[in-house]
């Protein structure tokens, strides 16, 4: 990186205030390079999306199949989030060895999801107790370089935000089938899912992963950083301004709440960019 | 059910003797040693390479070659159907397997004593001939590491339907019930390295299919050179040279 390292030079008891007005670039951005590609990364998946920033590619496909809902909630459908980390993505994968951070990171993604309140199950209902959809949301992780819930929750948002669901029809037997393109079948009935093909989401949530180093702040860590500096603070935010999650997982630093509220100022941001850039990628999809 | 037209045409539109769009792209993960992507049609599948680097278990260590430790998995989405079990059934340790011994055969593993090659094959899409895929893949990733080779692998598939010989089958075409012959070579040497066959063909017909194989795996090993060398091309340039 080009960033010369002045912050050095200086006394290790300067304020995190100074330090963010004296060194935006390193407060801010690490990577140069940011892209998304919602563009049917995976063309035979039902959604699908290809995120990098930096050097951390996240590929994320929603496959579709339909259920039985359950008896507590015949109206609702069913979202199924696995994170995956294979061997490809970095030297300390092993195979039969699953990274410590997988399930983590896992775990993470369907909670940020289902407490973000993004998705509404109610859209996935096909028949109101016979029939919901079942969606499977696989996230691959292809190249780990740091700041992994980052990426992986806006490559499931951006598969989320493509996602069409497939044509479907009731068959004689009272089943549902997919319907192909070509008109082989008789349709008895056409669920309400075939005017509304798309997912509405509602308030969409955007995450940025800090460490705290002594007094400073290191926005969006490689993984390099965070093999040496152990203590990170992941903030999410939605595009209402909403707090849905804060996660400090320990670590040696022991932050006061003024780095806290630093580093939500700092996600704040970084949500109005992601969402304009999300923005952006699917409006150019539309084109 | 016809899989070639009485025009001479395939169910994708291709000639029997063509084979799908090629793409290949090296370097995709910044944290491997060695990596690239290799597309035929729409078969997608990603390789990286780690190593050499030390033996993680010290007791399969062998003091005069390298280890070749190989594994192929599939996503959950990369095929018609979500997967449940993507690595670790019979298919995908079989295929492990075979990539591994092909790869093997190439490497100048006795170059690189006490030492470790991962290399690590994921499937990102499967629309047949994905074992192909993932050889060509290796080969640019192991490439792109650096690790020393007798010469490039090069895998292409090949197939016999309404009595014609096809070039590089897709999945409609094979799961037809029709053979399919999956050859490797060494293009520079001609050695074949790999050659699998399923279901039943007569042997006569064997060399023709063989041979279409043959000129399937030049082809791809003329375009792997090309992408080779335009990567050089590439690091020079980086470096100023």
């Amino acid at each position: 990186m080009g960033v010369p390292n002045a912050s050095e030079d200086l006394s290790s008891e300067m304020e995190v205030d100074a330090f963010r007005q004296l060194f935006p670039l390193r407060f801010f951005e690490r990577h140069l390079a940011e892209s998304i590609r919602p563009d049917g990364a995976v063309a035979s998946a039902n959604g699908s999306a290809l995120v990098k920033i930096g050097s951390t590619t996240m590929l994320t496909a929603i496959k579709m199949e339909v259920m039985t809902p359950s008896f507590e909630s015949p109206d609702e459908g069913c979202l199924a989030i696995d994170f995956h980390m294979p061997p490809i993505c970095s030297p300390i994968v092993r195979p039969g060895r699953p990274a410590e951070a997988s399930p983590v990171v896992s775990k993470q993604l369907s909670d940020t999801i289902s407490s973000s309140r993004m998705i509404d199950l109610k859209e996935l209902s096909l028949v109101s107790g016979k029939a919901a959809w079942m969606a499977y949301l696989d996230v691959y992780c292809l190249d780990a370089d740091g700041a992994l819930f980052d990426t992986a929750l806006l490559s499931a948002v951006a598969a989320l935000s493509h996602l069409q669901f497939p044509a479907v029809a009731m068959n004689d037997d009272g089943k549902i089938v997919l319907v192909s393109d070509e008109d082989g079948q008789k349709r008895a009935q056409e669920p309400v899912n075939k005017e509304k093909r798309k997912l509405t989401l509602k308030s969409i949530p955007f995450s940025l992963t800090c460490i705290l180093h002594k007094n400073y702040i290191l926005a969006d860590p490689t993984a390099e950083e965070e093999s040496i500096m152990e203590t990170h603070v992941t903030i999410v935010l939605d595009t209402s301004g909403q707090l849905i999650s804060l996660y400090k997982p320990g670590g040696p630093v022991l932050a006061y709440t003024s780095a806290i509220q630093d580093c939500v100022a700092i996600t704040r941001q970084r949500v109005k960019e992601l969402k304009s850039f999300l923005d952006n990628e699917n409006s150019a999809m539309e084109v | 059910m016809e899989y070639v037209s009485p025009e001479g045409l395939r169910l994708d539109g291709r000639r029997p003797m063509e084979m799908r769009q090629i793409r290949a792209e090296i370097g995709a993960v910044s944290k491997a040693d060695g990596s690239a992507i290799f597309e035929m049609g729409n078969t997608k599948v990603i390789a990286a390479v780690y190593g050499p680097r030390e033996v993680q278990n010290r007791s399969q260590q062998i003091s005069s070659h390298a280890l070749v430790r190989c594994e192929y998995s599939m996503a959950n989405f990369s095929a018609g159907d979500r997967m449940r079990k993507p690595k670790g059934d019979r298919r995908s340790t079989e295929i492990s397997l075979v990539i591994r011994q092909t790869m093997e055969a190439c490497i100048l593993t006795h170059l690189l004593p006490r030492s470790q090659i991962d290399i690590y094959v994921q499937v990102l899409q499967a629309d047949g001939g994905t074992r192909s895929a993932c050889i060509n893949a290796a080969t640019l990733a192991l490439a792109d590491a650096g690790i020393p080779m007798r010469d490039l692998v090069t895998s292409c598939s090949a197939g016999y339907l309404n009595s014609t010989p096809l070039l590089d089958l897709n999945y409609g075409e094979d799961s037809a019930g029709g053979p399919d012959v999956t050859l490797g070579i060494l293009p520079k040497l001609d050695k074949v390295t790999l050659l699998q066959m399923d279901s039943k063909l007569p042997i006569d017909l064997l060399e023709n299919v063989m041979q279409l194989a043959i000129e399937g795996c030049k082809a791809i090993a003329n375009y792997i050179r090309e992408i080779l060398l335009e990567n050089t091309n590439q690091l020079e340039y980086r470096r100023g040279v």
